[in-house]
């Protein structure tokens, strides 16, 4: 018995070193195009070394960028989980993340509350997005791949519409672009630099470390309980995993379809907090766009766990501040980082197809 | 009357992308393979279409460049979906997420900038006011309907995508109909990205017509001639707003929505599950129980 | 003497556990009709995946029309001229019958698809063997009988001599398989040879030249038709095997608590597949439901366990009308199921056995605790008590269900079904796919909650099984239970004779 022990165990960590080995064999492209540029690899691995590694205010760049990617790869680890492709988070974190301003512009809170509220905002804006799709899904079984695209495109051009017109707060020669009227200050996300700085690591102040990253770590808390340790978690787990065994135990299938799709909708409304709260100070749909999608990239590579998906963010913050170190030192152009990213999906994603099937097969020879 | 044929010409240069990736969406997905990476696939295409352009001095050259690099990106869809089986729709977005950065990439290489390519001034001729490569729509059409319906090797892709094993019995060769799906998409979006803008590459010209596309496809019902005429509604009507856009009361944003609204309708409205390939989607593996 | 078309000569195939084929032989004349007869599992199958290139045999040797073949997969069957014509159709629906039966022989001109020649190929097969099927129409619209006439003008169009129908009339209306039958004629005047699977005893009567009986493996005994009776044919079959008895302690049934009031169920295709089927299941009995496959048992099953596709009757628990309950609401009131495929629909299998031990209770406590967290201890409590208990063979509690042999696979679902304490346990195929010592056991788990006075519903293509744990059978057929035995009545002839539709003390001179 202790061998097949020892065997189990040897099967769980190949089943784990799809991303390793995935990741390893994108650097090693990396490294080609590096050197088909004709550019030395050594010093390219130096200069991601100063721009992304090289001390306190460049290792929180890199976290502080991993923010609003570690809230958009949750928020597809909790769909994907559930067997629901919301590829619409881009869509829902745009109106999401207009509702939460909404609040931080025309409700006059006390600080405290106001934040919370902002936040809770936010998150019902993006459930308000997923929520047409989801209902198609689950009542008619019409694939919610296209039509969270679909509304991704709808959002946008909403958004549009309504931060040039009714919800315009632009001030004639003051503002640069279409914008809301300012968020209250009682709403705006503060800095926790000084905290940081207190505990020894000297990040400074133009590096936004800031209320975001709280919203980050609690949600990643409550969804890593929600999947691990309650009931409805291991529904959507179970629900993932096989409909038709799902439905034998019992499962209302179809509700907790739904309930993943809305919830990750709202976590997709928290993406966009940290630069509406924290560095814009008013939302405008300039915001930066294409998170959404990342996320989707971020929760493929960490296997759609919550845990996981810290690891995958922080990996893309940091391949992000690569690139702007590699083009500033070296020739490699900043857009080789966008093109690893999908590379790296791609490896991931064969290679653990492979190895969950080479790992079946062994398992049916020991059984003779 | 000369508002009218611009009209009509119009309509169709602006529905051709659609229809060209919806036409080859239609093969892929009867051998059983849904790609939804057409929509990434067209960017790269886009932006190697122009660069072949400029490149060699001929659009027709660019053409040929982008049906290329439409075959070669879809190639990758293609090994990881049949010989890696991997779920279709997981390596789609993986694909698209490489494409935007691909594109980028390449972009910054060509062009030296990472977001718009140089001017291509070598363009297709123009017919009746619009991109005459458009016009090709029509036999291309006829084509893909003859080749799915009246060839050999349309009807072996066809019984590949409604049950491979039965066709593996058969001897048809299951794996390389499904290559044949997949690639054959692949080279109309190089088409479809001629269709688009040609003079110049944008990051996000796309614009989400690769998506639309998916969405005529399951309208079309999975028929080439159907998949072109849902194309050319989503096409017309889009063309409509843009002609009347300044005129009508409406917020152009609104006016914006309406393709993506339209295809949401569409899709809501289908009456009763319209039938994809039986094996569309599913991973065949020869033995399997 | 007619020329052999086919001959087996000493074939045997083993597989992990079991000797599926055991120096079988067996051949076939042009121009007869030879039936295969036998049980499920006896090896009919095995030996027709054999001829067909899908197995290859240990040792023997096949030959066709006098040479030594090596058959290497269906392609290679079907040039050497052996078709076969499975249960389970090969079609493509949505397409016409030409081009169901030309794909992959298609003639053309440089790739274009010559509809005319082919047309003109296909109307003389039918013409030549007498089949006719309407060229152009759509698969998906025909009846299944004209179907199954596509699956063999498929064969014959590539030049079958050799006909294998696998339990053809299994999906066959009666005057369907009278069509069927008149087709057989059709083919071996012309020289074909047919060779026929099947249960069913009258069909074999009427339409096969000879009869050849299969049991555990063996060849029991090939002969003529003449003289031949049902009811020698099913002692054939069954045989007089050594039962693997259980212990049954005597036990006063109880109330009832499931009845079964002429319920009508259809299949997935339409047809009625539970015929207005009738019965009770008492507290301490175990209520066996005996029938070859595809009589209505799986349907049967599905909408007692999950209330699926009811068109009318009633089920009712302890009195309860169960139409509208949901899978949740019957596992509260303590309707439990071991579903026939444990890897679809009983085990989720990336996850841990102790989880899936949980599965159907797993919201409740002790498993789930008010707040609705996961009570992780009590599972891992609860399943290894489960594992000691019911011996199953795992590293740990905690090892995916996916790393346990199907034995212990099929332990951990008839446990955790047990370990519910259920009013009714609904039991399908529960020894399928499983060795001896486990199956063993769990023959013991389920005479023990029938001691406990649980009620069983067990339904089986296993007739030993059968045999040995119920109180009593009732006999499936078409839908319908045509005749209850008791324990003592249960006769393995007469039970085996009513599963084919035949009646008692029937003599049937040939």
């Amino acid at each position: 018995m202790s061998g097949s022990r020892r065997r189990i165990s040897g099967h769980l960590v190949l089943s784990q070193a799809a991303p390793f080995i995935g990741f390893l064999a994108s650097m090693v492209v990396l490294v080609v195009i590096v050197v088909l540029m004709k550019e030395s690899p050594v010093k390219a691995v130096e200069a991601v070394y100063k721009f992304a590694l090289n001390g306190a205010a460049k290792l929180g760049a890199v976290l502080s960028i991993s923010i609003p990617y570690y809230l958009s790869g949750l928020s597809i680890a909790i769909a994907f989980r559930a067997g629901v492709f919301n590829i619409g988070n881009e869509g829902q974190y745009f109106v999401g993340g207009l509702v939460g301003a909404l609040a931080g512009v025309y409700l006059h809170l006390p600080a405290p509350l106001h934040i919370p509220v902002v936040v809770i905002s936010a998150m019902v804006g993006g459930a308000l997005w997923a929520l047409v799709p989801a209902i198609l899904k689950a009542a008619r079984g019409i694939s919610e791949v296209i039509t969270t695209i679909m509304f991704n495109n709808i959002g946008f051009a909403l958004v549009n519409y309504l931060i040039n017109g009714p919800l315009s707060g632009m001030a004639k020669g003051v503002s640069l672009e279409p914008q809301t009227k300012k968020i209250l200050p009682t709403a705006l996300f503060g800095k926790l630099n000084g905290f940081f700085r207190s505990i020894g690591w000297n990040v400074p102040d133009y590096v936004y470390l800031d209320y975001s990253l709280v919203v980050a770590i609690l949600a990643g808390l409550v969804i890593w309980f929600l999947l691990f340790r309650t009931r409805q978690g291991f529904e959507i787990r179970a629900v993932g995993t096989s409909t038709d065994v799902s439905r034998y135990a019992g499962i209302k299938v179809r509700r907790v379809q739904v309930t993943a799709f809305l919830l990750s909708g709202a976590l997709a409304g928290l993406i966009g907090l940290q630069e509406i709260f924290a560095i814009r100070g008013f939302y405008t749909y300039n915001i930066a766009s294409g998170l959404g999608f990342d996320g989707i990239a971020i929760s493929l590579i960490a296997q759609n766990h919550p845990v996981g998906v810290v690891f995958s963010s922080l990996l893309f913050g940091f391949l992000k501040q690569a690139g702007y170190g590699l083009q500033l030192s070296t020739k490699v152009p900043n857009s080789v980082t966008y093109a690893i990213q999908g590379l790296m999906i791609l490896f991931i994603v064969a290679i653990n197809a492979v190895i969950v099937r080479a790992v079946r097969s062994m398992r049916r020879k020991e059984q003779g | 009357m000369g508002f009218i044929v611009y009209f009509l010409a119009k309509g169709l240069e602006i529905s051709s992308p659609i229809a060209f990736s919806a036409l080859g969406g239609v093969y892929s997905e009867r051998a059983g393979v849904v790609n939804i990476a057409l929509e990434g696939i067209m960017g790269v295409t886009a932006l190697t279409l122009v660069w072949g352009a400029i490149t060699f001095q001929s659009i027709w050259v660019g053409l040929l460049v982008a049906i290329l690099t439409g075959v070669l990106v879809s190639l990758i869809h293609a090994v990881v979906t049949v010989t890696f089986r991997v779920d279709h729709v997981v390596s789609g977005v993986a694909i698209n997420v490489f494409g935007i950065g691909l594109s980028r990439f390449l972009c910054q290489s060509f062009f030296g900038a990472e977001t718009q390519s140089k001017i291509n001034p070598y363009l297709f001729p123009k017919l009746l006011g619009v991109n005459s490569l458009a016009f090709w729509l029509i036999p291309a059409v006829f084509i893909g309907w003859f080749v799915l319906y009246r060839t050999v090797f349309g009807l072996r892709l066809r019984s590949v995508g409604e049950n491979p094993e039965a066709a593996d019995t058969l001897g048809v060769n299951v794996t390389a109909m499904r290559y044949a799906g997949v690639l054959i998409s692949g080279a109309l979006c190089g088409i479809a990205s001629a269709t688009l803008f040609a003079d110049k590459w944008i990051t996000g010209m796309v614009a989400g017509r690769g998506f639309i596309a998916l969405a005529a496809v399951i309208f079309g019902r999975w028929d080439p001639l159907g998949a072109v005429l849902a194309s050319l509604l989503f096409g017309y009507a889009d063309t409509f707003r843009i002609v009347f856009e300044s005129r009508l009361p409406i917020p152009s944003q609104f006016v914006q929505m309406f393709p993506y609204v339209l295809a949401v309708v569409v899709l809501a409205g289908l009456v009763g599950k319209s039938r994809a390939p039986a094996w569309d989607g599913r991973n065949y593996e020869k033995g399997e129980d | 003497m007619a020329d052999t078309l086919l001959e087996l000569r000493e074939i045997t195939k083993q597989f992990p556990g079991v000797i599926a084929n055991d120096h079988v032989s067996f051949d076939l004349r042009a121009g007869e009709v030879h039936a295969l007869v036998g049980e499920n599992g006896a090896g009919k199958t095995t030996l027709m995946k054999i001829l067909y290139g899908l197995y290859r045999p240990d040792s023997g040797t096949i030959s066709v029309e006098g040479s030594a073949v090596s058959v290497r997969g269906p392609r290679d069957a079907i040039s050497r001229g052996i078709g076969m014509v499975h249960q389970h159709f090969m079609l493509f629906p949505p397409f016409s019958v030409l081009e169901n039966i030309v794909i992959g022989e298609e003639s053309h001109h440089a790739g274009v698809l010559a509809t005319g020649t082919q047309r003109a190929r296909v109307q003389s097969i039918m013409q030549e063997n007498g089949i006719t099927v309407p060229v152009d129409a759509r698969v998906e619209e025909l009846a299944v009988g004209l179907q199954q006439r596509v699956e063999i003008l498929k064969i014959l169009f590539r030049g079958a001599k050799i006909l294998i129908f696998d339990e053809p009339t299994a999906v066959l209306t009666p005057q369907e398989s009278a069509e069927l039958f008149r087709t057989f004629r059709a083919l071996t005047s012309h020289g074909k040879g047919v060779i026929f699977i099947t249960h069913k005893l009258d069909e074999v009567l009427a339409v096969a030249d000879r009869i050849t009986v299969i049991r555990q493996g063996k060849v029991v005994r090939t002969m003529d038709r003449a003289g031949v009776t049902k009811p020698m044919i099913a002692e054939l079959m069954v045989g007089k095997p050594v039962l693997m008895e259980v212990e049954r302690p005597a036990r006063e049934a109880g109330a009832t608590v499931l009845e079964v009031r002429d319920l009508k169920v259809r299949s997935p295709r339409g047809l009625a597949a539970v015929d207005g089927i009738s019965f009770s299941v008492k507290a301490g009995e175990i209520y066996g439901i005996a029938g070859v496959e595809g009589n209505g048992q799986s349907e049967l099953v599905h909408a007692i366990a999950e209330g699926v596709e009811i068109e009318s009757g009633e089920i009712l628990l302890d009195g309860s009308d169960t139409r509208k309950w949901s899978v949740r609401k019957r596992r509260e009131n303590g309707i439990t199921h071991i579903p026939e495929d444990r890897l679809k629909y009983g085990l989720l299998l990336p996850f841990s056995i102790a989880t899936n031990l949980t599965l159907g209770r797993h919201d409740k406590p002790p498993f789930a605790t008010r707040l609705q967290t996961v009570n992780q201890r009590a599972i891992r409590e609860s399943a290894r008590r489960i594992i000691r208990q019911f011996d199953i063979r795992t590293p740990s509690e905690n090892t995916p269900a996916n790393a346990l042999s199907g034995g212990n696979q099929q332990k951990a679902v008839v446990a955790r079904e047990l370990a519910a304490d259920p009013r009714l346990l609904v039991a399908s195929q529960p020894t399928r796919g499983v060795d001896i010592g486990a199956t063993e056991f769990i023959h013991r788990q389920i005479m023990k909650a029938r001691t406990e006075g649980k009620a069983v519903l067990l339904v089986s293509a296993d007739l030993d099984e059968l045999l040995s744990l119920s109180d009593r059978i009732g006999v499936i057929f078409k839908g319908r239970i045509i005749r209850e035995f008791t324990h003592a009545e249960a006769v393995r002839e007469e039970v085996g004779l009513a599963m084919t539709g035949g009646k008692a003390g029937e003599e049937r001179a040939g």
